[in-house]
């Protein structure tokens, strides 16, 4: 995907577009918003915005027939629509203030006829009288109101039209028919408005629908003349104002650009979780009284989508329209610091990447596919944070190297199946990849590819490491006689999905699922499952993580939402610990029940959060607990007691880790230390070359009154700092570390 | 105690740190602070208040730039 398309992945958000009902009503008035101010009893800001879009307020809430009653998705509720017309009229009652407003704009020299003192002839000409214009209205009956006239109520609505055109100068010329349009030479406009089957002067042929002209250049025609209804008659008198406008202006009839496309017709949504609540009806015949009407507006949905935000820390927490963040990621690219700064900045790497929002939006925008190619832009132009990944790069390339390892099975050189754990699952537990390969190599003759699927560089949006790292995958699975892939991991599960859809996959649960001589035990009684974010689409994994959990005899509780984002996914936590925190801890929280995972990494959140979860792998293989989560440095030293295990069973060799000189300090750190250190990211094996380094070239700081001593080290794009005790032959007591992105250089 | 007013010695050098004006580089971007330097071999001692306090904030700023 190409930058320029970045727009593209968010454009079909239609956050902030009119609501479905103001699509059907005639005058597309913001209903929504109408209602809201009605709901809190703010009559004047609603009658301001009924009065903007319906120019007769005090007409229109008695004739109007509502169509946008039609459209209203109280309906997807199962209940009746909200009653415009009544909540209206009582905007009419209680609104304190309905003087017209009067414009302080200079008065203009151009005159317009209007031939036809109705509705729409009336709007016209209201519009234009606003706008300081020279309006004449010609009728050949003796007053205004058209059709209207012998309505009972008319006196009603004579006294809004006085009411409405009480601050504008016009000119009204009653009892007088305009028979021929030369008697109007003097005028630089004339709108022919004069009703159903009135006198159209022969201009019918030639109409224009769309901007109401005629053959006659200077001649506007619209309202019930042309087959519109009293309301869109109202309507059209405001929209051939602004095309007249223009005429006058330049000459030429043309539309002046406008927000509503009126070809649209809104967008449903499910509204789920909507309470049904009945129509309030009112008390007395003469309508609502201001409580009843306050309560009826109150029902309204304020349909608006807020799907991704509802459920998304992140975007709650930047607040940022979803359209907007796919134009900025295209439009950082241009950014040219320090004249100007990113627009996108922190949330791009606050996102988890996980997919949710697009299961969640009726469009299904990826606005994590859009933060992605974000980081994707700045990594290829040399400008991301590289402090933020590195931690993850660093194990990425270790997996791939040292950690990595892939084999047919024992004696042979190509297999039909094969495993492929990835990088955290033996990491996390060795006795998960040793376990399930032992199962594997029974039952299916497996080989094993341990190695990492390339997730850390998907999410640092480091592209050609991605590439070059699945090329070696496709070549190791090339080499091994293209076996089925196995897979414990739905993140790596997902992204072969995506960048190496050949390789045939099949998961690991839905195996042992099916094995029979699989028994798991049962943990815990009564559970949740967590299924990961990357396990969404996967309906195979999760189905036989369920199954499992079902052999067991656990009773199984759903989750209010599944295939939520534990945290770890687009590893946010150095962009954003407080964010971090708030994702996790929601997360242990959507359910009192103990959880059954399926990730390493869900399981390490859940298990640094204290909140009981069991690993599935657990119960199908009788493992002990999992407990607290490994530390940084637990997590290395098992991926190479996995690869040594593995190499010696498979190919009798006896693998040596890489060693280095440090190796045999022994570190004292107490436990809160240790978790405080493994948040952010220090793993010992820095703290122990640290201060090999320091101790070795006498390189350090000594603090006389505390004894202790300092040390730092400069590891690619971070810098280390290490106090320490010495307690004994190479062991140090770790007093306190922390790090810092910024490098400092010499003196100013 | 705070972090800045320990008494620090170099131990190569074996001098008292003095505080010196000292340019830090990040994401392109430099900034000059205060810190306490060996006035010998010019070694920079960040305590971790600066570190997790100032420096992180600035850090975060160019980052978000
Ligand atoms: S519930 Fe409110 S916003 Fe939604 S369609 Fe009905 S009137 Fe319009
Ligand atoms: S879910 Fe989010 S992205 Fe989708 S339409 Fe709604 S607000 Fe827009
Ligand atoms: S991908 Fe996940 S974290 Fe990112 S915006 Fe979507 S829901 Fe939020
Ligand atoms: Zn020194």
């Amino acid at each position: 995907m190409k930058l320029e398309d970045a727009t593209s992945l968010t454009e079909r958000c239609f956050r902030g577009e009119p609501a479905s009902c103001s699509y059907a009503c005639p005058f597309h008035m913001d209903i929504r918003s109408f209602l809201d101010k009605a709901a809190k009893g703010r009559w004047g800001a609603a009658y301001k915005i009924f009065r903007n879009a319906t120019v007769f307020p005090g007409i229109v809430a008695v004739l109007c027939e509502q169509p946008c009653r039609e459209r209203c998705q109280r309906s997807v509720v199962g209940d009746e629509a909200i009653a415009l017309r009544d909540i209206e009229a009582a905007c009419l009652r209680y609104a304190k203030d309905r003087r017209p407003e009067s414009y302080v704009i200079p008065p203009k020299e151009k005159r317009v006829a209007v031939v036809g003192a109705g509705l729409a002839g009336l709007s016209l000409a209201l519009d234009l009288a606003q706008k300081k214009f020279l309006v004449t209205v010609f009728d050949k009956e003796e007053g205004w109101g058209g059709c209207l006239r012998p309505h009972p109520r008319f006196a009603e609505f004579d006294a809004e039209i006085a009411l409405q055109f009480s601050a504008v100068k016009a000119e009204f010329r009653f009892g007088t028919e305009v028979k021929s349009l030369d008697e109007l030479d003097g005028f630089d406009a004339v709108y022919v408005a004069t009703g159903a089957g009135g006198e159209s002067f022969g201009l019918c042929e030639g109409w224009d629908p769309d901007l109401f002209t005629t053959t006659v250049p200077r001649v506007f025609l619209g309202g019930a003349l042309c087959g519109a209804t009293l309301m869109e008659g109202i309507a059209q008198g405001a929209e051939v104002s602004k095309i007249i406008e223009v005429f006058l202006q330049t000459g030429r009839a043309a539309h002046t650009p406008s927000e509503f496309d009126k070809s649209g017709r809104g967008h449903y949504l499910t509204h789920d979780g909507a309470v049904s609540v009945p129509r309030v009806e009112p008390s007395s015949p003469e309508g609502y009284t201001d409580e009843e009407a306050k309560a009826e507006a109150a029902r309204c949905l304020q349909c608006d989508c807020d799907y991704c935000f509802a459920g998304c820390e992140m975007l709650r927490r930047f607040r940022k329209d979803p359209r907007k963040i796919g134009v900025e990621v295209y439009t950082d690219m241009n950014v040219n610091p320090p004249f100007s700064t990113r627009a996108l900045t922190r949330e791009a790497y606050s996102c988890n990447i996980c997919g949710y929002c697009e299961s969640v939006c009726p469009e299904s925008v990826d606005i994590g596919r859009a933060m992605q190619l974000s980081r994707t832009a700045r990594m290829s132009a040399g400008v991301d944070p590289a402090a933020l990944h590195d931690y993850w790069l660093r194990e990425m390339d270790f997996s791939t190297s040292e950690g990595a390892f892939a084999s047919a099975p024992k004696g042979r050189d190509a297999c039909e199946y094969a495993f492929y754990p990835g990088c955290q699952l033996g990491a996390s537990n060795p006795e998960h990849v040793l376990r399930a390969y032992g199962f594997l190599k029974e039952k299916y003759d497996a080989g094993i590819i341990l190695g990492c699927c390339g997730a850390p560089a998907y999410w640092a949006g480091d592209e050609e490491r991605l590439q070059s790292n699945i090329e070696e995958i496709r070549r190791q699975w090339h080499d091994m006689g293209e076996p089925t892939l196995i897979f414990a991991c739905a993140t790596c599960e997902s992204l072969f999905c995506r960048s190496l859809p050949e390789i045939p996959r099949v998961s690991l649960y839905q195996l042992l699922a099916e094995a029979e001589d699989i028994v798991p035990t049962k943990i815990f009684s009564e559970a949740a499952i967590f299924d990961p974010c990357a396990a969404r689409g996967d309906p195979e994994m999760e189905a036989g993580v369920r199954a499992l959990a079902g052999k067991a005899g656990v009773s199984l509780e759903e989750l209010p939402e599944r295939n939520r984002c534990c945290g770890y996914g687009g590893h946010i936590q150095l962009a954003n610990p407080e964010l971090y925190e708030e994702i996790t801890a929601h997360r242990a929280e959507a359910s009192d029940r103990p959880y059954i995972v399926y990730c390493a990494n869900c399981r390490e959140v859940f298990a640094s959060r204290d909140k009981e979860c069991v690993h599935v792998l657990d119960m199908a293989f009788g493992l002990p607990l999992s407990g607290r989560a490994p530390s940084l440095q637990e997590k290395r030293d098992n991926s190479l007691r996995v690869k040594k295990e593995l190499m010696k069973e498979i190919k009798d060799v006896d693998f040596k880790p890489e060693s280095h000189p440090w190796d045999d300090l022994t570190l004292i750190i107490d436990a809160d230390l240790q978790k405080d250190l493994d948040e952010q990211l220090i793993s010992a094996a820095d703290l122990k070359e640290a201060i090999w380094v320091a101790e070795s070239e006498g390189d350090r700081f000594v603090d006389e009154s505390g004894g202790t001593t300092i040390a730092s080290m400069v590891k690619r794009v971070i810098t280390y700092w290490v106090e320490y005790r010495k307690t004994g032959p190479k062991t140090y007591e770790i007093v306190d570390a922390y790090y810092h992105r910024m490098r400092f250089g010499r003196e100013e | 105690m705070s972090e800045e007013a320990r008494n620090l010695r170099c131990s190569r050098c074996d001098r008292e740190l003095v505080s010196k004006n000292i340019v830090f580089e990040y994401l392109g971007h430099t900034v000059a602070h205060e810190v306490p330097t060996c006035p010998k071999c010019g070694k920079v001692f960040i305590s971790k208040e600066l570190a997790e306090g100032r420096m992180a904030e600035v850090e975060r700023q160019l980052e978000d730039k």
